[in-house]
């Protein structure tokens, strides 16, 4: 199960306080780079979820994203429904189709599990590049954003809508735990350690890899509708696998199953890429590198390591502490 | 037209060159997985720097000098790769070998792009293979068909190697159960060796082949990774039987789906592939029962 350390904690405090300042202080560059870090942290959120805490290693992530984007697009422009319901029917539908795809895939494990997600984010980005009312590989434009001026609020300024993403991406962190700590996020880390010993205690072990893996999608939705909202023009690369695998590869910079760590590790991403694309085009070849010594390090990822080295100091404080009381209770004894 | 026989000929050679060039392509990644439960996602890297060697090496020394050397080079390449990293990742879980082997697809694909840049390079048909020939009534053109030729011809050879000679016995046995085999005296360690050079130089191959069809781009090794991980999906793990099977299920339904469902096509491979994980979790011929 989650459990919040003071580690974490404190790292929440703190990215929650640099969020904020970069929020206040930035100009209209650093308001679309800290936007763009709050997407993708709903998503890799989403991803740790059934990574990290149920071993479902997920490559339809970037797709469930994507199709969270295409569905508020389409219903919001071509449907004319008003925004806040064609988001939530996004959601509504990403999350069906997250539940679907988690049944289907619930029997396969290991490296079927990941080539089977493989195939459905595939199925969904061809059948979106093909369609001709998704606009194929032009994409589609148009999209307007919420309208929140009922309580005061102009989502079409940058620092608006970076807040609001900041407010969004807090209640679904709020979500994640809540959905960790049901009885169906605890029944997934049992599924995750030892799936025959759950399903001998009586748990219908697809039901719930389904069920957590639906509220994953919905997150993903979340993460898509905003994402589209926030270029206000979406293509198909948006659904493509390597978005997925970027996600991955963000939660297990971050750290696996951590849940702040993935945050670390969004931000950490987002802001390499960009230092890295303003020195070199090759900044793919920094990631990759970074990458096989992240996995090769065995740490896990740049949190784990952090809480791995934070756990070791506390051990060796309580060890000392035991060995200092030792000859006290000899004494006792005696 | 479509009613025409010639058309339907025509259609099944295409889909057959593609399966020729996907099962190059998977043989090796199959039996590497299959023999080491190694997951090398980087194997379609493999491919693309094939191409680009074949593509400088016949800018020196003609088109034969490329398709022959380019396979060594590329299984030099995977030496290296082998003794420095996938060596000491070969104990780590699936999850861990796939990060590494994305990892390094990202390197590779960047040093592609460093070495040769990023245009898309053009290597020509040899003069021997150019032209067309005339087969079963239809024009084709001749160095497809040596494609088809050459894919049977490694097929026939793979199939005697690991079927009737004494090595193709011991890694039939690795494959089985690599631990039994280890006990009864066979290097595992060696025989994965030799298998993963053999899969990068056919890789290597299938890049030197693909070459002068397809332009010689960096993202080519992205683009063919997932119909070769879907061709040894659906045939299954480890096995000849299955990638062969794997890379002709696919080759034709692609060929024909595009043909006949132009807007299902790619949908319709993707939901086969699906569909076999739904009904046979371990894929149609999984070496191991």
């Amino acid at each position: 199960m989650f459990r919040h350390t003071a580690l974490r904690y404190t790292a929440l405090v703190l990215l929650a306080a640099g969020a904020l300042f970069q929020a206040f202080t930035a100009e209209y560059f650093g308001l679309e780079i800290l936007t763009e870090i709050l997407i993708l942290a709903m998503l890799v959120l989403a991803l740790d979820i059934v990574a990290g805490f149920g071993g479902m290693v997920s490559l339809c992530h970037g797709a469930l994203m994507g199709v969270g984007a295409y569905a508020f697009a389409i219903l919001s422009t071509k449907a004319g429904i008003a925004p806040p319901v064609a988001m939530a029917g996004a959601v509504a539908l990403t999350g069906g189709i997250g539940w679907i795809i988690g049944a289907i895939c619930s029997r396969s494990h290991g490296i079927y599990f990941i080539m089977a997600t493989l195939a459905f984010g595939q199925m969904a980005y061809s059948y979106v590049f093909e369609a001709p009312i998704f606009g194929g590989d032009d994409g589609l434009g148009g999209i307007s954003r919420l309208d929140l001026s009922i309580i005061g609020v102009d989502l079409n300024d940058s620092r608006s809508f970076a807040l609001f993403c900041l407010a969004v991406l807090g209640a679904i962190y709020g979500a994640s735990v809540l959905i960790l700590r049901s009885g169906p996020g605890r029944s997934l880390s049992g599924v995750m350690h030892n799936e025959q010993r759950m399903r001998a205690l009586g748990l219908t072990v697809w039901r719930v890899k389904a069920d957590v893996f639906g509220l994953s999608g919905m997150i993903a939705g979340v993460a898509g509708a905003l994402a589209a909202q926030h270029i206000l023009y979406i293509s198909p690369a948006l659904l493509s696998w390597t978005v997925s695998g970027e996600a991955l590869v963000v939660v297990i910079l971050g750290g696996l199953g951590t849940l702040v760590g993935p945050l670390v590790g969004a931000a950490a991403f987002v802001v390499l890429k960009h230092e890295l694309s303003a020195v070199t085009t090759y900044w793919h070849l920094v990631v990759g590198l970074l990458l096989i010594a992240v996995v090769m390090s065995r740490a896990n990822g740049l949190f784990g390591w952090v809480e791995a080295r934070w756990g070791a100091r506390i051990e060796r404080r309580m060890a000392d502490a035991t060995r200092k009381q030792q000859p006290e209770e000899v004494l006792s004894d005696a | 037209m479509a009613h025409d026989l010639g058309f339907w000929i025509l259609q099944a050679l295409n889909a057959l060159q593609l399966s020729m060039l996907l099962f190059l392509l998977s043989i090796g990644l199959t039996v590497i997985f299959g023999l080491m439960h190694f997951v090398n996602l980087a194997h379609g890297s493999f491919y693309a720097l094939g191409a680009y060697f074949a593509a400088s090496l016949a800018a020196v020394g003609g088109y034969w000098m490329g398709f022959f050397l380019a396979p060594v080079a590329v299984a030099g390449v995977g030496i290296l790769l082998y003794s420095g990293l996938i060596k000491r990742m070969r104990k780590s879980g699936p999850m861990a070998q796939v990060l590494v082997t994305f990892g390094l697809i990202f390197v590779l694909l960047d040093v592609t792009r460093i070495v040769w840049g990023e245009l898309a390079l053009a290597i020509d048909v040899p003069a021997l293979l150019s032209g067309r020939l005339s087969f079963l009534g239809v024009e084709y053109p001749t160095y497809r068909l040596f494609i088809i030729v050459l894919g049977l011809g490694i097929f026939a050879a793979l199939a005697f190697v690991l079927g009737r000679t004494q090595i193709g016995a011991m890694i039939r046995a690795g494959v089985d159960n690599d631990a039994m085999a280890a006990c009864l005296g066979i290097n595992v360690e060696r025989l994965f060796f030799i298998v993963f050079c053999v899969g990068c130089a056919l890789a290597g191959l299938s890049g030197a082949v693909a070459a002068p069809l397809l332009s010689v781009a960096p993202d080519m090794g992205l683009q063919i990774l997932i119909p070769t991980l879907i061709v040894i999906v659906i045939g299954g793990l480890g096995s000849l039987k299955g990638a062969v099977a794997g890379s002709l299920i696919y080759g034709f339904v692609q060929t024909f789906g595009a043909v006949l469902a132009p807007g299902l096509a790619s949908v319709l491979i993707y939901a086969l592939l699906a569909a076999v994980l739904v009904i046979k979790p371990v894929g149609l011929f999984p070496a191991k029962g």
